[in-house]
């Protein structure tokens, strides 16, 4: 298990574990990430925020969330 | 035939779906923006007729869910509750149905009749996928119009069936299943409601879900009640229940039930046909734009080329319009003259209301080219790709990327931007970009800095005011960092934004979005600024009997009094001491007033000749530029400073930001202007 900032590029990703404050969890559980949602990885060059594709639209997510929510390679 | 009662339509969906351009198409331009009754959010309505109605649509603020964390956003649950809207048009881009759905979802907890407006099927089909729109109808209970916002396609029909479904007052029936622990606990909830109060069965159900789900609202309807605590005890216990079962956080369990819904129909309705391989243009251009070395300096040439075309542009027909005002005011005079009107009355009329005012709409084409050129970059959604390149960088001033979006608005004018503060989910970051944003140089500061280039520095326009306009960006920057290290040294939000694919403007949407804020422009300079040009007129023409706009005037008085101040940085001459005083009212104003008090000294020259010599007299190409530094810089007009006030809901924080400012400015233009006395400059 390693958290989003750490896949990389076109790799899809299942989210095993969301670590971030109750609201912020909350929030982007509405977009779609969530435990057990898939995603795939955009762009992350460790540097500015990860982009990630979640159903058909892309959503950034700054490194420093990325770095709370964990997942497991498809 | 007289026209049937008011039918009145809530319009919703998530950002960057086409609602904007689908409310302009229905509504032109008799659109009304206003604010939300005691909330700080932007209502936007508008009406027009179809066949013998007079339909109102009401443009509730986009967001991705109905669940309310915050005030702003209950508004859409609030509306469609207590307003009882005939019907509820949600529009949904077809290339992102999945997510879209998840409000649909909400929206038929709601239990009110809706009508979903299908947006891009077009763009969808393009990609190799086909969607079952009739199927999505039948298994959802939902009608369903396709439609094309952008080329007006399908909204007759659309109308059409939201006034059928309305007659009706045809819901869903459809009723979601939130797995079996939870429809249990709903039970429960339900059934302890009932011993209490008697609640239709469909509010019932909506009541249920909202209290399990924790919304704030609901919440704070029902502290008032006399079975609140015995509620709570039943509520804590079923989320208890269910959290425990499930180990994931109520929110989370519903969320993940809506979306195995949501799931299951896309399995039924989507067919893809194609795999799309090609890359996007989006794709391609994101590789530069969002690149994490080349993005930031794109972002800076996009600007450049902002302010260089606004000037190529504007420069002529700012020309055409002096001219014109100078040939009408002469006209005028002339005319008046000649009927004998007494020789007060006339200058009143000429110098204070023609010259003032004429002196602020000729930049009208000015701020028309830079908003435009603004509202473009929003719509092709180069913004958000800015607000990304830009996070780590407003990370360093304890801001994250999509605080740069109200800054980037703030060029137009702070007053949208400081608004615009609104995106931000914590108080912290919204306070603290409402701090800074003054110092991001806004359209009617513009105007000043036109006519002074226009004077002194005629070879390098473009590149004295980008000058002008990074300072302002360098000092929100260095404010930003202090007021982080020093105030507000809680961590800030977390950054999430959505990443829309590029797109063509639609012309008509732009020039909607352009207009209203030129508008408000005009209808400014027709009042606050009349009013202060005729208050100039009469402090420079009182004690009676003095010369026009002479030192020995009211006006002059105060001037020669305040203008010590700005000795050391170089213009201590009373009518900039003045004209800045007057600034305070709104920015432009500084123009007319150096329109009036310079005005016409000579009667033969055109009047904006005569400016010139006067400036040139009272200015160095220096102190010019100090000058403009300190307009940039000092405390922001009233307007910002009534908007901080309704944002921050106390006084504390505009009386702050006013002496702040008016500090800095000095203290920086006192830097810029001795600094250049010493490099040689004058």
């Amino acid at each position: 298990m390693k958290s989003v900032a750490e896949f990389k590029k076109g790799e899809t990703v299942k989210i095993t574990c969301v670590k971030c404050g109750r609201n912020f969890s909350r929030r982007i559980s509405e977009l779609g990430l969530f435990d057990g949602s898939e995603i795939e990885i955009i762009k992350n060059d460790n540097f500015c925020p990860v982009i990630i594709k979640i159903f058909d639209s892309q959503i950034a997510l700054g490194q420093g969330e990325a770095r709370k929510i964990y997942g497991e390679k498809i | 035939m007289v026209k049937k009662s008011k039918f009145i339509i809530g319009l919703t969906g998530n950002p960057n779906v086409g609602k904007s351009t689908l409310f302009n198409a229905l509504t032109g331009a008799r659109q009304h923006v206003g604010n939300w009754p005691g909330k700080t959010v932007e209502k936007k309505e508008g009406s027009f007729d179809f066949k013998d109605r007079k339909i109102k649509i009401v443009d509730l603020p986009g967001s991705y869910s109905l669940t309310a964390y915050t005030e702003e956003e209950a508004i859409t649950s609030d509306f469609i509750l207590e307003e009882k809207p005939n019907i509820i048009i949600q529009i949904i881009d077809a290339q992102n149905l999945v997510r879209n759905l998840f409000m649909t979802i909400q929206l038929m907890e709601l239990g009110k009749p809706l009508v979903i407006a299908l947006n891009m099927v077009d763009l969808l089909e393009k990609k190799g996928t086909s969607i079952d729109v009739k199927k999505l109808s039948r298994l959802l209970d939902i009608p369903i119009v396709v439609i094309n916002a952008r080329n007006q396609e399908g909204i007759t029909k659309l109308m059409e069936v939201a006034i059928k479904t309305s007659k009706r007052r045809r819901k869903s029936n459809i009723k979601l299943s939130y797995g079996v622990e939870t429809n249990d606990e709903l039970q429960k909830i339900q059934e302890f409601l009932k011993t209490k109060e008697k609640i239709s069965t469909c509010r019932m159900n909506w009541l249920s879900l909202k209290l399990l789900e924790d919304d704030l609202r609901i919440r704070q309807e029902l502290t008032k009640k006399a079975y609140y605590f015995e509620l709570k005890e039943q509520l804590q216990k079923s989320i208890n229940h269910l959290q425990s079962i499930y180990n994931k956080d109520i929110n989370i369990i519903l969320t993940d039930a809506r979306y195995g819904f949501i799931k299951g129909l896309e399995k039924e309705i989507i067919s893809k046909k194609t795999a799309d391989k090609k890359r996007s243009f989006t794709e391609r251009f994101d590789n530069i734009a969002m690149n994490r070395f080349l993005g930031i300096p794109l972002f800076f040439v996009v600007m450049f080329f902002v302010f260089q075309l606004t000037f190529k542009i504007s420069a002529p027909i700012i020309e055409w319009i002096e001219k014109f005002f100078s040939i009408f005011s002469e006209t005028i005079s002339t005319f008046l003259m000649h009927w004998g009107v007494s020789e007060w009355l006339i200058s009143l009329l000429v110098d204070a209301v023609i010259g003032g005012v004429g002196g602020v709409l000729a930049f009208v084409p000015l701020l028309g080219v830079l908003f435009l050129l603004i509202a473009l970059m929003e719509d092709i959604g180069y913004m958000s790709r800015v607000a990304y390149i830009m996070d780590k960088f407003m990370h360093k001033i304890g801001l994250h990327g999509k605080a740069f979006i109200p800054l980037i608005l703030g060029f137009g004018c702070n007053v949208p931007g400081i608004m615009a503060t609104r995106i931000l989910e914590s108080k912290r970051d919204r306070l603290l970009t409402i701090l800074i944003s003054p110092f991001i140089s806004c359209g009617a500061r513009l105007p000043v800095y036109a006519l002074f280039v226009g004077v002194f520095f005629v070879d390098y326009q473009g590149w004295i005011i980008f000058s002008i306009y990074m300072l302002g960006i360098i000092m929100a920057v260095i404010v930003g960092f202090m007021f982080k290290k020093f105030i507000f040294k809680k961590l800030s939000s977390p950054f999430v934004i959505e990443l829309p694919p590029y797109r063509m403007p639609t012309i008509k949407g732009v020039i909607i979005h352009v207009w209203e804020k030129i508008w408000s422009f005009i209808r400014k300079a027709g009042t606050v600024i009349l009013l202060f040009s005729v208050i100039i007129w009469a402090l420079a023409s009182f004690p009676i009997g003095v010369e026009y706009a002479s030192s020995e005037s009211l006006i002059g008085t105060i001037g020669q009094t305040v203008s010590p101040i700005f000795r050391p940085l170089g213009f201590d001459n009373w009518q900039s001491s003045v004209a800045l005083l007057f600034g305070f009212v709104a920015k432009e104003v500084i123009v007319g007033t150096f329109g009036t008090l310079y005005g016409v000294t000579d009667a033969e020259s055109d009047v904006g000749v005569s400016l010139n010599d006067a400036l040139q007299n009272d200015f160095s190409p220096l102190s010019a530029y100090v000058f403009m530094v300190f307009v940039l810089l000092y405390v922001p007009c009233v307007a910002v400073l009534a908007i901080v006030k309704k944002e921050t809901n106390s006084w504390k924080w505009p009386l702050f930001l006013a002496s702040y400012t008016t500090i800095i400015a000095w203290v920086v233009a006192f830097v810029v202007y001795q600094g250049g006395r010493f490099l040689g400059f004058v």
